[in-house]
């Protein structure tokens, strides 16, 4: 068992070439190369695309990461490497890529899953012990409130969302209010302009488990922008966002205060939106919960939360994964990382 | 003594061999085309176990299906890069011409959608560039036809005689264009019909169609209109509408000056959408005899002349009737 393994963790799943270096729980490189601009004319992700612009950077993007790191690759102890969830052409391009490495230099591999990477990367702040806490992760795929305990060996998922995840309702809504690609941030600048309590959106907060439902709030908004012509779009967008942020934080908070557990990681791309980061501060300050939220460079997919999520492994014993192991377009957050 | 790993995922096969001065050494292959990621790296750690050492690594760059071919790529320059040792990147296509001695034929890989990325070669030499044909439109050629997967042997030889192709070879494009830059797609508005009037008149000097015309398209139902939008300015709109089982384009226009943009395709693209979410077999459009800007646009894209109206945009002007069969 090597307590302060030099990992390089690959990330292609969606749309951004990274990879990310850590020695233990220290962050050393943090490269990304993204595509976005060119998806941004579509309206969205186009896969074929994003696959083309993972071969054309991968080279240059681990040659960069070694610089800022300082280190050779024959310095590394584990590679890792996002095997699943992705789009699976996307997803190649970097498992291709880490065998390559791997194979050349004798080294042991490790596929991860993206998800539990996205929490992982809270391993990264080395003032804090590892201790038990309830994981919110949102993004584009995903929106789930998990328990973790041992985050490279099982998680235990409390509740995920029953049909749009968080991210995916901020690219529809701001499609509907006309923004650019991607909504996320788009809505995050306009609702800055907007008042967050001029439209009162419903929240579906009825039920008493842990799972999410956005398709009633991304209905409510298109409604009101149909009867609403002259509607400003600032409100509504701070509104919309208001009622999400209110759901997510209303959630997680009270799956800390049901299990007993005092600390609460948000992780994700929605993690960088900054209304989300205020309100969250805010409510478990009042509820007594120590909240830990990523830088947001971290938040987005990374390379250095599959280094991160690939040292949880590494030093917590677990074997590599087998030569040749699948790339996987779903994989349910249970399983941290390929046999 | 300096071996030369070959990769190669351009076909159904995924083949990896270690070639030297004296010939092959080790081959190893397997024939799945969807398996490339998962196969590679097992046939690469097997010939590793055998021999460790390598002085260079060749690599099948294609032509190939887009995310098999990547998969070689990917591996073989990570590979090479952390070995520190040179890669060089082969033609497929001339890998697999390289073993045959008639004097013309054809080499052909499969590129999925009854489509092959084919070469033509004469006396020992490419006699026209790599291109992608039809299935039928091979079946035309009566000179041998050769899809053997390249051999690991005449790979390694190119990789030692042949200037290195550094970019994976695509000829296809990706399925999505992108959308023309600048420019924005929305439906019209009573408004826009002013512009829209302007440019009609512009478009189509002999035979515009009247203000009265565009009011009714605007009042009707079961129809779409969409217009393109440049700094505020209309640059061009078109309009479809259901018609029983199909749907027929009414109008597609692009100003002049805006033309070879992408934007009638963009145009196109979105009608077509359109159209499958109508759930109608086929679309149609009539297009005048001759317009050389537009047929080629709507042959790409599917459409096939069924039948001609004579006379119908004014006496001795022919247009063409045109189809698409949206299938299930
Ligand atoms: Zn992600």
């Amino acid at each position: 068992m090597m307590s302060q393994p030099l990992v390089l963790g690959i990330e292609t799943s969606c749309d951004e070439t990274a990879v990310g270096i850590v020695r233990g729980r220290t962050l050393l490189a943090n490269v990304i190369a993204s595509s976005v601009e060119e998806h941004a004319r579509f309206g969205g992700v186009v896969p074929e695309i994003a696959s083309r612009a993972h071969l054309e950077a991968m080279p240059s993007v681990i040659n960069e990461a070694l610089k800022v790191a300082g280190v050779s690759l024959n310095d590394l102890d584990a590679i890792g490497v996002t095997a699943g969830p992705g789009l699976i052409g996307a997803l190649l391009v970097g498992t291709s890529a880490a065998h390559g490495l791997s194979l050349a230099l004798d080294k042991p591999l490790y596929g991860v899953n993206h998800l539990s990477s996205h929490l992982a990367v809270d391993a990264l702040d080395e003032s804090r012990a590892l201790t038990p806490a309830i994981g919110l992760l949102v993004s584009g795929g995903h929106s789930s409130i998990i328990q973790m305990s041992d985050m490279a060996r099982s998680v235990h998922v409390l509740g995920e969302t029953i049909d749009d995840a968080a991210g995916e309702a901020f690219d529809k809504i701001a499609r509907i209010l006309e923004l650019d690609f991607p909504g996320g941030p788009a809505i995050d600048r306009l609702a800055r302009e907007g008042d967050a309590n001029a439209i009162e959106f419903p929240r579906g907060l009825a039920n008493s488990d842990y799972n999410f439902s956005f398709s009633g709030l991304k209905t409510a908004v298109a409604r009101y922008l149909k009867e609403t012509p002259l509607a400003h779009k600032a409100d509504v967008a701070a509104s919309f966002q208001e009622a999400i942020v209110d759901v997510l934080l209303e959630k997680a908070l009270r799956a800390c205060r049901e299990t007993g557990i005092e600390a609460l990681i948000i992780a994700g791309g929605v993690a960088a939106n900054s209304r989300l980061r205020t309100v969250a501060a805010e409510r478990c300050l009042v509820a007594g919960v120590e909240l830990r939220t990523p830088p947001v460079a971290l938040c987005t997919d990374n390379g250095a939360m599959v280094a991160a999520m690939t040292s949880l492994a590494v030093s917590g014993g677990i074997a590599p994964s087998q030569v040749g192991f699948p790339t996987l377009s779903t994989v349910p957050l249970t399983q941290p990382t390929w046999l | 003594m300096s071996s030369i790993l070959v990769l190669d995922t351009s076909t159904d096969r995924t083949s990896v061999g270690l070639v030297d001065e004296n010939g092959l050494l080790f081959e190893f292959f397997h024939d799945d085309s969807l398996a490339h990621g998962e196969v590679l790296p097992k046939l690469v750690a097997k010939l590793l176990d055998y021999k460790p050492r390598i002085d260079r690594v060749a690599i099948a760059m294609g032509p190939g299906p887009f995310t098999g071919l990547r998969v070689g790529i990917a591996f073989g320059q990570a590979f090479a890069s952390a070995r520190n040792i040179p890669w060089v990147g082969v033609s497929s296509l001339a890998a697999m011409a390289r073993v045959h001695a008639e004097s013309e034929f054809i080499v052909a890989i499969d590129a999925r959608r009854r489509e092959f990325f084919c070469e033509h070669y004469l006396d020992g030499k490419l006699f026209a560039p790599a291109r992608t044909l039809q299935r039928e439109e091979l079946a035309e050629f009566s000179l041998p036809i050769f899809y053997e997967p390249p051999t690991v042997e005449a790979i390694a030889e190119l990789a030692r005689d042949e200037i290195s192709i550094t970019e994976p070879i695509y000829i296809r494009k990706p399925d999505a264009y992108p959308a023309p830059k600048g420019i924005k797609f929305r439906p019209w508005t009573q408004i826009d019909l002013i512009d829209i009037y302007a440019l009609e008149r512009s478009v189509y000097l002999d035979d515009p169609w009247s203000m009265e015309q565009f009011k009714e398209e605007f009042a009707g139902k079961s129809r779409q209109y969409l217009i393109a939008e440049f700094e505020g300015k209309v640059v061009g709109y078109a309009g479809i509408m259901v018609a029983g089982d199909v749907t027929d384009i009414l109008t597609l226009t692009v100003a002049p000056n805006f033309r070879r943009r992408g934007i009638a395709r963009e145009f196109l693209k979105r009608m077509v959408d359109w159209s499958r979410n109508q759930k109608v077999e086929a679309m149609m459009l009539e297009m005048r005899v001759g317009n050389v800007e537009a047929e080629p646009l709507y042959l790409a894209n599917g459409f096939r002349k069924i039948s001609e109206r004579l006379d119908y945009y004014g006496p001795g002007i022919t247009a063409v009737v045109m189809r698409k069969e949206l299938g299930k």
